[in-house]
């Protein structure tokens, strides 16, 4: 009997041990400071085994990865496994799913992989993808792939620092629009450019709606590079070849537009997942999305060109399929930037948010930008574009009837096999994506990653998102560790997807089954609006201590203080009547600022103004403060000035605590108003930064105690500015400008 | 004596040389093939590649030669080249976007003998002599056909001037047709409808407007689609309505895709009308 036992025991395991006989596939990273000259200067960067993008990793459905990690850097790092199904600790969040890998230890990742597709990984510390830390990660299906294949991961590459990046997107400094000028007239948008354009009227309406100039994407990028190249070659195919092109975008914040010289292109899966193939002839792939697409070579002795294109199309990266004379692909015409701020004008209400005018737009269907793509509604002035006035209100976005160019959305997206979710109970979540361009403060329902608690959902129940994108900006919303199905009418078969580009003024819905256990990040994955807080934390009730976290409170902490990171600026003007400056300090909700006018003699006087304040409300434009003021003048025959309210100052010596409140009204007038601790009232209106040509701004000021001031600064680099200005205690000066 | 007059000649010439190139800093010259025709090709090859003191491009139409010269240091023939080829001219390196050689004015439109034929996707062997004859047949309305549905994207554009050169090309093909090749019904259809077909095509041809041309689209696409009953194509085409156009009497036409892309209205109304019949 006992033996019986033994035998059943024996056969079983033997059994066991073949069916889940697990191949393990080990790679080993070292991840490394390396200097980079991709864009004409060598610039610091990481990178993975000596190379950018890091290494494609290749497995089988059913392996098992076991992936070492040696850390080499002077700094942490983590690396991210974007769209695969794993336990939580494997993740590789720093700080939420995973421990942090310190510099210079190796951190072993282990997870069996039960699914294929095409994936990637990237390193989710701080700014670090941004220099070179992405790469492929693909799991081949356990049957032989019938097509050849070839990779093709996308990037963006800047000489800045990212770190400068960030800061500077947060004090809306506009030199990356002065840098896309210099390739593409008329991207800086100023009063210039809009009166050439015979656009003033436009441009006078997006600045009465509080808007500087619109952007469809916030950096300005050197390079955009193609497994690390501004062009790379597969010229191992041949005519007639039919070829699986497997495009991850792993660029930090730049959506680029796929078109093929070689006919069209047929999509057959997206984020790793399968999908019915559709023939398209461009698609746009937004930040950290993936798609396969099969195309042919069409004929011998060529080699077609596969074309990204940047989505403000300042710059393009090619991959060359076939060998031969090359066959370039038409490349996409500059945008009319007039006619986008045409239609922003049209969709902003006074109160800052966005009307859809009862489109109920979604799934990328209607693309409000189509406006300004001269392929769809023609160049300007063509006749073409006059049609479109009378084109009916429910095609006017409708890039697919408008043209006959058929481009991809996620309505003819639809999953080969049935994706409902089974019978559970539903959450249902509403999500509104909020932001605010001017502070580049990025949320959700307007609140940060730092400002909400963790979303607690229950293992079994069905999670159903309905996001309404009420920010300017498009955003490529990604789910860890799980895949959602896009609502899209297809019913059973609604395709399956882990990042949803969402544009402004539409709703999608997505939704998925609770399956897992621990803590889930779902964020924007434009890394600088991720970095600014756009995001939330799904959290599974009664899940397990993770052995990672041993202090998850302490680590939760170290977490949210991404979104909560302070950037500073300084400005100061080194003009001949005097310096001139302004330091900030400030973050998604504070700010601390200072300025001050330090004339050279003492007629002149010195004075410094402090505030301290918080910004509230959606749209940031009311911002009350305390603060600190301090002047001192030598004035004549002890002068006393008169302010419009009667009251009386000597302006010669002061120093007085005061309370105020600024308010940004139309044409981002700032509106200040404050008691002093003498009781003195000062109403003071002041625009700054007025783009009148390219490189040309104009600041104006006055207040109720009757002082005005009036400037001109002429942007030379980013960092230097010539300036003139008059101010009425310091008369006319000129000198430049150094701002931070 | 000679010698001396040597130098008289070689020193302005070097002088007029250097004051030529001494403009382009570190310059190299090479000598390329750029496809073209004409003089105003030679206009649009050179000030697509010319940059100031960088490149400095001379095409010459006869012989298709062009002599670069460039700066080393700041560019290379490739992206000269690439260039002249978005602007819509073949060369050694690059084949233009069709687009941009489609874009080119007429004169200008050079023979694309670089640009390898695109390999058939499926070549139908067939050893029966009547398949044959009957498949040359086919071809014969086939390229008619074509060049119709070609006419009708260019008025779903509202693009008068390529609707005009289509329908030239339709009539081309009305008067290529072998009668003696069709068969009993095809030759019937035919005898009553060509004649239509070709006055229709001229009247498109010459017509100054897109409202004229979608007027005599309208009768001619009830020709082509009596035509088409017979003609045994072997794709299927849609028989399409539009319930507006013509005072509201409505319109027809045909088309290969089931999608409605409305050559009445063009992107006024694109996507107004249905499929009223699908032919096989």
């Amino acid at each position: 009997m006992n033996y019986l036992k033994y035998i059943i025991f024996g056969i079983a395991t033997i059994l066991c041990n073949h069916l889940f006989a697990q191949k393990i596939v080990r790679y080993d990273l070292f991840v490394r400071d390396t200097l980079v000259n991709f864009a004409g200067k060598e610039k610091k960067a990481y990178s993975v085994n000596g190379q950018i993008p890091m290494p494609e990793l290749h497995f089988t459905e059913g392996d098992t990865a076991e992936i070492y990690i040696h850390n080499e850097l002077h700094t942490e790092t983590s690396i991210h496994w974007h769209g695969l199904i794993l336990p939580n600790e494997q993740d590789g969040v720093p700080y939420l799913t995973t421990a942090p890998i310190k510099a210079g230890t190796t951190h072993i990742y282990k997870f069996p992989l039960v699914q294929n597709g095409t994936y990637w990984y990237h390193s989710h510390t701080k700014l670090q993808e941004q220099v070179g830390m992405y790469g492929a990660f693909i799991i081949h299906k356990k049957e032989k792939q019938e097509l050849p294949e070839y990779t093709m991961v996308l990037s963006d590459w800047t000489n800045m620092k990212p770190f400068e990046v960030h800061r500077r997107l947060h004090n809306a400094n506009d030199w990356s629009a002065i840098k896309k000028a210099k390739i593409q007239k008329g991207a800086a948008q100023s009063y210039a450019d809009a009166i050439t354009d015979k656009s003033l009227g436009i441009k006078l309406m997006n600045e009465w709606k509080r808007m500087l100039a619109m952007d469809v994407s916030d950096v300005y990028y050197d390079k955009f590079l193609t497994n690390g190249k501004v062009e790379d070659e597969a010229a191992q195919f041949k005519a007639r070849d039919k070829i699986r092109l497997r495009i991850i975008n792993g660029s930090s914040s730049t959506y680029f537009w796929l078109k093929y010289a070689g006919g069209k292109i047929n999509v057959v899966a997206s984020d790793g997942m399968d999908v019915e193939p559709v023939e398209v002839d461009r698609l746009i792939i937004a930040v950290a999305e993936i798609y396969d697409v099969v195309v042919t070579i069409p004929s011998d002795s060529t080699a077609f060109e596969f074309l990204a294109t940047s989505e403000d199309r300042i710059r393009n990266t090619s991959l060359w399929l076939g060998s031969g004379i090359k066959q370039l692909a038409s490349p996409l015409e500059p945008l009319k930037y007039f006619e986008g701020m045409k239609m922003m004008n049209g969709m902003i209400k006074m109160d800052g948010n966005l009307d859809d005018m009862g489109m109920n737009m979604s799934l990328q269907q209607m693309d409000m930008n189509v406006v300004m793509y001269p392929e769809i509604t023609g160049r300007k002035n063509d006749k073409k574009t006059k049609e479109h006035d009378h084109s009916q209100m429910e095609n006017q976005y409708n890039s697919n009837a408008l043209s006959d160019i058929v481009t991809l959305n996620y309505s003819m997206l639809k999953s080969p096999t049935k994706t409902k979710l089974p019978d559970a109970p539903t959450k249902i979540l509403n999500f509104t994506l909020t932001g605010n361009m001017n502070r580049y403060v990025w949320s959700i329902n307007n609140k940060t990653v730092s400002e909400t608690d963790k979303i607690m959902i229950k293992k079994g129940e069905n999670v159903r998102i309905i996001l309404y994108n009420n920010s300017m900006m498009r955003h490529p919303m990604h789910l860890h560790g799980h895949f959602f199905r896009i609502v899209n009418g297809h019913g059973d078969y609604s395709p399956l997807k882990n990042v949803l580009d969402i544009m402004p003024m539409e709703t999608d819905t997505i939704e998925f089954a609770a399956t897992e256990s621990g803590d889930w990040f779902f964020h924007c994955h434009i890394l600088y609006h991720m970095m600014s807080g756009m995001g939330r934390i799904f959290s599974y009730e009664d899940s397990p201590p993770n052995p990672q976290l041993p202090d998850p409170k302490k680590a939760l902490k170290k977490l949210y203080r991404d979104d909560k990171e302070f950037h500073f600026m300084f400005e100061n003007d080194f003009a001949s009547n005097g310096n001139d400056g302004e330091m900030m300090y400030m973050n998604t909700r504070w700010k601390f600022q200072t300025e001050w006018r330090l004339g050279y003699m003492d007629k002149h006087g010195y004075e410094s103004e402090a505030h301290f304040g918080r910004y509230f409300g959606k749209m940031q434009w009311l911002f009350p403060y305390v603060g600190f003021d301090w002047r001192y003048r030598k004035t004549h025959s002890d002068e006393i000035e008169k302010n419009i309210f009667g009251q009386y100052n000597t302006k010669a010596l002061r120093s007085a605590l005061c309370f105020g409140v600024q308010y940004t009204l139309p044409f981002m007038i700032v509106a200040d108003g404050r008691i002093d601790s003498d009781g003195k009232l000062r109403l003071q209106l002041m625009r700054e930064d007025i783009p009148l040509s390219k490189r040309l701004r104009m600041s104006l000021m006055y207040n109720s105690d009757f002082e005005y001031m009036g400037g001109l600064k002429y942007i030379l680099s980013k960092k230097i500015a010539l300036s003139a200005h008059y101010d009425s205690d310091m008369g006319l000066g000129g000198g430049f400008t150094f701002t931070y | 004596m000679k010698s001396i007059l040597n130098l008289i000649i070689a020193i302005p010439t070097l002088l007029l040389s250097t004051s030529c190139d001494g403009q382009i800093k570190n310059a190299k010259t090479v000598t390329v093939k750029i496809d073209g025709n004409c003089e105003m090709c030679e206009k649009t090859i050179e000030s697509a590649a010319n940059q100031k003191n960088v490149v400095s491009l001379d095409w010459n139409k006869d012989t298709k030669q062009a002599t670069i010269s460039y700066d080393d240091s700041k560019t290379n023939p490739d992206e000269i080249l690439k260039r002249v080829a978005l602007a819509g001219y073949d060369n050694e390196k690059f084949l233009a976007p069709d687009e941009a050689y489609a874009g080119l004015p007429g004169c200008c439109k050079y023979d694309r003998n670089r640009k390898k034929s695109e390999i058939e996707k499926t070549i139908t062997a067939t050893t029966d002599t009547t398949a044959i004859e009957q498949s040359v047949v086919a071809n014969q309305f086939k390229s008619i056909f074509d060049s119709y549905f070609e006419l009708k994207n260019a008025l779903v554009k509202t693009d008068t001037k390529t609707a005009g050169l289509k329908a030239v090309d339709l009539s081309s093909q009305l008067n290529k047709v072998d009668m003696s090749k069709l068969d009993n019904s095809q030759h019937e259809v035919w005898m009553k409808v060509y004649k239509d077909l070709i006055a229709e095509s001229e009247l498109i041809a010459t017509a100054k407007n897109i409202e004229d041309q979608r007027i005599q689209f309208m009768d001619m696409s009830e020709n082509m689609y009596k035509l088409l009953k017979v003609a045994k194509l072997a794709t299927p085409v849609y028989y399409q309505h539009c319930p507006m156009y013509n005072d509201g009497k409505g319109a027809n036409w045909l088309s290969m895709e089931n999608a409605v892309k409305n050559p009445y209205y063009g992107s006024q109304m694109m996507s107004c009308g249905k499929t009223i019949e699908t032919i096989k």
